[in-house]
């Protein structure tokens, strides 16, 4: 079945933060999961891979500790946090690349490249352990097959040019995936009592006039 | 020729974003259904109904089509025998009398074969990417038995019930932008006839009081039979179709800062083009004297129950008589007529009556702000993305610029955090509950911008002005979206509500007015504090009446000269 990709990026939204990210980054994660169907990549099966890594109980140790230098953690990187690192250092890339080590779903990277790409009007590369991708901001090229999880990735302006392929506008997840995500959603519902049927939402009146 | 202008400057957003006036904001003519009809009248769109499959007891399918000059939409209308037990306004409700689908082109019988299994069953059921918006509506159960049974009998329908009700059907949910898999907005933005926000939505509603009073005349030729008469035109042009809106408007809002910021910037924006006139014309003053006084007509036939706006109806009426009086005395002639008008507003009016006055004050002057309603969408994707090289003390800056009033208020009060906006498991609805009473405080949506900003201000102490705000993001992830905020505030001056939401005396009602208004709403009748109906197209030609002479000014009933 098709999905909007308005109905891939609310899901993927609730999903994050219901695996436990912070608002803002539950934002990225789902901007990120849309981008890449767009790109015609399952975003909903590589977001889901991410939430089924569990980083959230200690995020601390899957985050770089500071910006300068080789970003790497006691554990492996979650994708979701320095992908939203990656975005806001932009303006670092100008000057140098930026390299990290043990990278969860490095996939989910791409999108926030794009970011990167969109920001300094330049096409971005990712090198994930020897697969390449390349992004201009709009469209993905991608030489390789990413791993789950990155031993070395090095990010970096390039002047090559990205040849430009068809854009999705609906998201196809898989079965498996969406209905994942939208188990890891229902944790941000909260159950429904009679009280808050009462005190949370119409009016309560008949509608019989 | 108009005198040039001299410039004067917006309203200011600490003064415009508080709830109370967002709140008594009236419809004007950027309003987005008076935008369409003016459009569909000025290319002259053509509308057909090439279905209508409705058996006697009012069941069935009908398809109305409007094409414009690229392209057609179709309102496929689907109605329902509904039983009088599950007839409810509420979105957990799961039967309708009547369901649509706007459809993207004219749809062929397999896809009216399709969205029959589909569309009556509203979330239930999953449209696609041809399908533009889904709703739904209730009969009002007096109103409609009164028509039929008076139609059906030879008579016209009473004049007294009509304005009891103002209409005979009245939608529940009007869900556009890729819901329930239609077509995404950014599906239909590049084109010219939808890139005024809501036109899809508009167009729908349009064609669906179209829908109601052909079913209603229906019906009561089927009852009637060689007795029943035509509907009287002059009447059915009084029906608009009722709206009934819970919750789910507020967080969009707040959801929305760049898209809400557009609208009320553009009508800030018209407001000071008007106000900046140096003089108006005797032509330009009688079409806001005109339009005042059947403005006055429409606040006499705004009825509600509900005592804050009982409350707020009374204080316009007042008003009303106190602008009259300030006209008398030929106001509007001498220098600067719209500035001095609107500062001796805000001192001697209520926020209804200001507002009234500022939608009205751009009636004369089409030419000078209908252009202003292409910049009321927001196609500014890239406003998401944080900028990271920003520093710690432009963030503070840009904080304490939108959220500096909510540093006094002290967050650890309850009443100050009385409420929570979270999602119901049912249905998935946003509601508005009671914090520290129910069990819903880690289920909190994050809409709560003013006690979050002051959080993250708070955080932002221990950092040194000149450190990138990356920095801070990479220690806190906790305040992204606020940060995420502050910076979509430089370009979206007007995206902050300057108020607490979930204060213990939260109105959501002023957030569903405000949205309402820019739809071109009238008649808002609170049920409650969260729930408001109201009308849209009260007073609109029909398709087969619109003309460029009727498309604009319908929204004003007309008066005896």
């Amino acid at each position: 079945m098709s999905y909007s990709l308005n109905e891939m990026e609310a899901t993927a939204k609730r999903a994050a933060r219901g695996a436990g990210y912070s608002w803002g980054l539950a934002e990225e994660a789902s901007k990120a999961a849309r981008w890449l169907c767009v790109q015609g990549q399952n975003g909903s099966a590589e977001l889901l891979h991410v939430l089924d890594r569990e980083l959230t109980d200690r995020l601390d140790d899957h985050r770089p500790h500071a910006i300068e230098g080789v970003w790497k953690s006691e554990g492996d990187l979650c994708p979701v946090v320095v992908g939203a690192l990656l975005s806001d250092c932009a303006r670092h890339l100008t000057d140098t690349s930026i390299e990290m080590q043990n990278v969860a779903v490095p996939s989910l990277l791409l999108p926030f490249a794009a970011n990167v790409a969109k920001l300094t009007q330049q096409t971005v590369s990712v090198d994930c352990d020897g697969a390449v991708a390349k992004t201009d901001g709009v469209c993905l090229e991608l030489a390789g097959d990413f791993p789950d999880t990155a031993r070395r990735v090095v990010v970096s302006l390039t002047s090559d040019a990205v040849k430009a392929h068809q854009r999705q506008t609906r998201a196809h997840p898989d079965k498996a995936s969406w209905d994942a995500l939208n188990r890891f959603a229902h944790r941000t519902y909260a159950p429904a009592t009679e009280e808050s049927r009462k005190l949370g939402a119409g009016a309560g009146l008949s509608d019989n006039d | 020729m108009r005198q040039a202008a001299d410039h004067i400057t917006r309203r200011a957003p600490e003064d415009v974003m508080r709830l109370k006036r967002l709140g008594s904001l009236h419809q004007c003519r950027l309003s987005f259904m008076r935008v369409l009809t003016r459009r569909m009248a000025r290319e002259n769109w053509k509308f057909t109904r090439p279905v209508f499959n409705i058996n006697a007891d009012g069941v069935g399918n009908a398809v109305y089509t409007a094409q414009g000059p690229d392209r057609a939409y179709s309102l496929v209308a689907f109605a329902h025998d509904l039983p009088p037990e599950m007839r409810s306004d509420r979105v957990i409700a799961t039967a309708w009398d009547a369901t649509f689908t706007l459809f993207d082109g004219v749809p062929d019988a397999a896809d009216i074969q399709r969205l029959s299994q589909n569309v009556p069953l509203q979330e239930a059921g999953r449209v696609s990417g041809r399908e533009i918006s889904v709703s739904r509506a209730n009969r009002s159960v007096r109103l409609w038995a009164h028509f039929v049974d008076a139609l059906a009998a030879g008579q016209q329908p009473d004049q007294e019930k009509i304005d009891a009700v103002g209409y005979l059907m009245r939608t529940t949910a009007v869900y556009g932008s890729g819901k329930l898999g239609a077509s995404d907005r950014e599906g239909i933005a590049d084109r010219e006839e939808m890139a005024v926000p809501f036109q899809a939505e508009m167009l729908s509603v349009f064609l669906t009081r179209t829908f109601v009073r052909d079913l209603v005349q229906h019906v009561a030729n089927a009852k009637g039979g060689d007795q029943a008469v035509a509907l009287d035109p002059n009447i059915a042009r009084q029906l608009g179709i009722g709206n009934s809106t819970g919750l789910g408007m507020a967080p969009f809002i707040v959801n929305h800062p760049v898209l809400f910021n557009n609208w009320i910037m553009v009508r800030e924006e018209a407001i000071a083009r008007v106000r900046a006139l140096k003089s108006a014309s005797a032509d330009e003053r009688d079409v806001f004297t005109s339009l005042l006084q059947r403005s006055a007509k429409s606040v006499d036939q705004w009825r509600s129950e509900h005592p804050i706006q009982i409350k707020k109806l009374n204080e316009l009426k007042a008003d009303l008589k106190l602008l009259n009086a300030y006209l008398s005395g030929g106001a509007l002639a001498g220098d600067a007529p719209w500035d001095k008008l609107m500062n001796w507003a805000a001192t001697a009016l209520t926020e209804e009556g200001q507002e009234l006055v500022a939608s009205l004050m751009l009636e004369p002057y089409g030419d000078l702000v209908d252009g202003l309603t292409t910049c009321m969408a927001d196609s500014n994707k890239e406003a998401f993305v944080i900028d990271g090289a920003a520093t710690i003390a432009q963030t503070r800056a840009l904080i304490k610029d939108s959220f500096g009033w909510a540093f006094d208020t002290d967050w650890t009060e309850k009443e100050n955090q009385a409420r929570a906006w979270y999602v119901s498991e049912e249905k998935l609805e946003p509601r508005l509950g009671e914090r520290f009473e129910e069990p819903i405080a880690e289920y909190e949506q994050p809409l709560a911008p003013a006690r979050d900003a002051v959080a993250a201000f708070n955080a932002l102490a221990s950092y040194d002005a000149d450190q990138p705000i990356a920095e801070f993001l990479l220690q806190h992830p906790e305040h992204r979206h606020t940060i995420r905020r502050a910076q979509i505030s430089q370009i979206a001056p007007y995206g902050e509500i300057r108020d607490n939401t979930i204060s213990a005396s939260v109105l959501p009602i002023d957030m569903l007015r405000a949205k309402l208004s820019f739809f071109g709403a009238t008649r808002f009748d609170p049920r409650s504090d969260r729930w408001v109906r109201i009308c849209m197209y009260a007073g609109a030609p029909y398709p087969d009446e619109l003309t460029h002479e009727n498309a604009d000014l319908w929204v004003y009933p007309e008066v005896a000269q």
